[in-house]
Formats: C-alpha cells, structure tokens, sequence
C-alpha cells in the first residue's frame, strides 16, 4: 500500500513538474516587456502605441474614408487584434547592447516564427528583421525589429496579416513607395 | 345743534342684524370650496405652480443636452487621440517594412549580384 502511494507522489511531481515547465514555457513565450521596459529606461525619446482590439475598432470609426492613407488603414487594421510599437531614441551609440535585442530576438525562435526578412547594412549600422507568425497556413502576426546606433523599434502587429496588407504597410502612410517583391513576403531572405 | 348731529350720528350708526339667510349662504360657499372636485383655485396661484413645474423640466433639459454634449466631445477627442495613436504606429511600422523592402531589393537587384 506504501508503494502504491509512493509510486502515485511520484507521478503527481513528475505531473506538477511538467505543467510548470509548460506553463512556464507558454509565460515565456512572448514576453517583450522587460527589455523593452528596460530600453526605455535608458532612451531619450520614447513612443509607445498600445492598441488592442477594442481601441483599433473605436480609432477606425474616426479614420476618414476620403484619405487615401486612412482608408488604407481601416482596410489592414480590420481583423488585427492588437498594434503595439515602441520606439526608443538614445543620445548615443551603445545605450543597449546585442543581448538586450537577442533577449528579444530568441522568443521569437518557436515553431510557430518564421523570420522572413534580415537586412543589415553595415555601412549605415541599419538591422531590419521581419518575423511572421503561422498558424497552419495563415499568417496571424508580424513582428519587425528594427535596429541602429541610437534607434532601436519594435514592432508587433497581432492579427491576420495578408500579403496585401503588407504592400499596403510597406511604402504607405506617407512613406514614399518602394515596390515589394511578391515573392520576397513569402520566402527568407537575407540581405548583408 | 350738537344734540342733533349726535341723534343722526348715533343713527347711522347704528347696529343692523343681517337678513336672515345670510349665515347659511356663507357655510354652503365655505363648504364648496373645500370640496376635493373644485375648480382650480384662481389665476395667480395657479400660473405659479405651472411656472416652477416648467422651470424644472427646462431646467433638467439643459442639464441632460449639456452632459450629452460634454461627453461628445470628450469621445470625439479620444477618437481623435486614438486615429493620431494608430497613423503613427503604422507610419513607423511601414518606414521599418520600407527599409527591409529596399534591402531585400538591393539584395535581388542584378548589380548587387555581381561578383
């Protein structure tokens, strides 16, 4: 009877220890907060947007119809459950350092992430990498890290994402337009 | 001469009984007035309550239109704060999607690809 009851403790830890450590995992798997607390922290100049699903829905009743740029936002803001971007400016180089992004960076490294896009430019210091979040064959988010001397960006974008919507994103809303390669939306490439 | 003021003073003032009906009449106008039928009391009184009942409600009115215009415009300046949120957050988001686009085109471009 004291084996039984012993074999069942066992399990009950073994049990307990595996739903901590998924329960961890899942805690764990998307989780900026803290290196972006800590980035802003040390900035000079700080943007934070924090839309979820409600205030996308309440903005898009006032963006106008007649505005080429509003219009397309309501169009790719539709179906996003959340918009969140932060952007920190530091008056000079080496106000966070590679393990502050790679803090980031190695959440995004789930089954679910691909990295579509990383361009470097060495010679303007420039890091762009382009994250797209799959669900079977949708695509349910977009992450974009942006980096540079003294400018780092982080974008989340957390909902259905087309490849229309990304043409619309890329080169739009003021921004002068540089056509994107169809294909390029669907493939890993990388640029150094 | 005074005697005879005094006689036709004292005369007409004398004390004259009302006519017999007189106390009657005036219990049978008393209680007709105090019956819960009666017609609304006259003119003045009456304008008066009307008067304040109107006050009030105008009043009320006012207060309802100013809170719901208070409000308006309240939701109208956050409405406003959240489309300025949200242009901003893709502005950003589409200059970063820019700076990789122009990368991946340098990268697919033929001179770049040149030894």
């Amino acid at each position: 009877m004291n084996e039984i009851g012993g074999v069942m403790k066992r399990i009950g830890t073994i049990v307990a220890l595996l739903l901590a450590t998924q329960l961890t995992a899942f805690a764990q798997d998307w989780d900026p907060g803290g290196t972006l607390k800590k980035l802003s922290t040390r900035a000079s100049k700080t943007v934070d947007v924090t839309l979820d699903r409600s205030m996308l829905q309440f903005a898009s009743g006032f963006l106008d119809a007649k505005d080429p740029d509003q219009a397309r936002a309501r169009k790719v803001i539709a179906d996003m459950k959340g918009i969140y971007v932060h952007s920190f400016e530091f008056d000079k180089s080496g106000e966070y350092t590679e393990q502050d992004v790679a803090a980031i960076r190695d959440q995004l490294k789930g089954p679910e992430w691909s990295r579509i896009v990383n361009v470097r430019s060495k010679s303007e210091g420039q890091n762009v990498q382009v994250y797209f979040r799959k669900e079977g064959e949708k695509f349910k988010g977009l992450v974009v890290i942006a980096t540079e001397p003294t400018e780092f960006t982080f974008v989340d974008l957390v909902g259905p994402i087309t490849p229309e919507d990304l043409r619309a994103l890329g080169g739009q809303f003021g921004i002068p337009k540089v056509e994107m390669d169809q294909n390029s939306a669907g493939k890993k490439g990388e640029s150094k | 001469m005074s005697d005879k003021l005094e006689q036709e003073l004292k005369k007409a003032l004398r004390r004259v009984e009302p006519p017999a009906s007189f106390a009657e009449r005036v219990l049978a106008r008393a209680a007709e007035e105090e019956k819960p039928g009666a017609p609304l009391r006259p003119w003045p009184q009456w304008l008066g309550m009307g008067g304040l009942r109107w006050a009030a409600a105008s009043a009320l009115c006012a207060a309802l239109a100013t809170s719901g215009l208070v409000y308006h415009h309240e939701r109208q300046k956050q409405g406003e704060e959240a489309k300025e949120q949200l242009m901003l957050a893709l502005r950003i988001t589409s200059s970063k999607l820019q700076i990789a686009a122009e990368g991946v085109q340098q990268m697919n471009s033929p001179e770049e690809n040149q030894p």
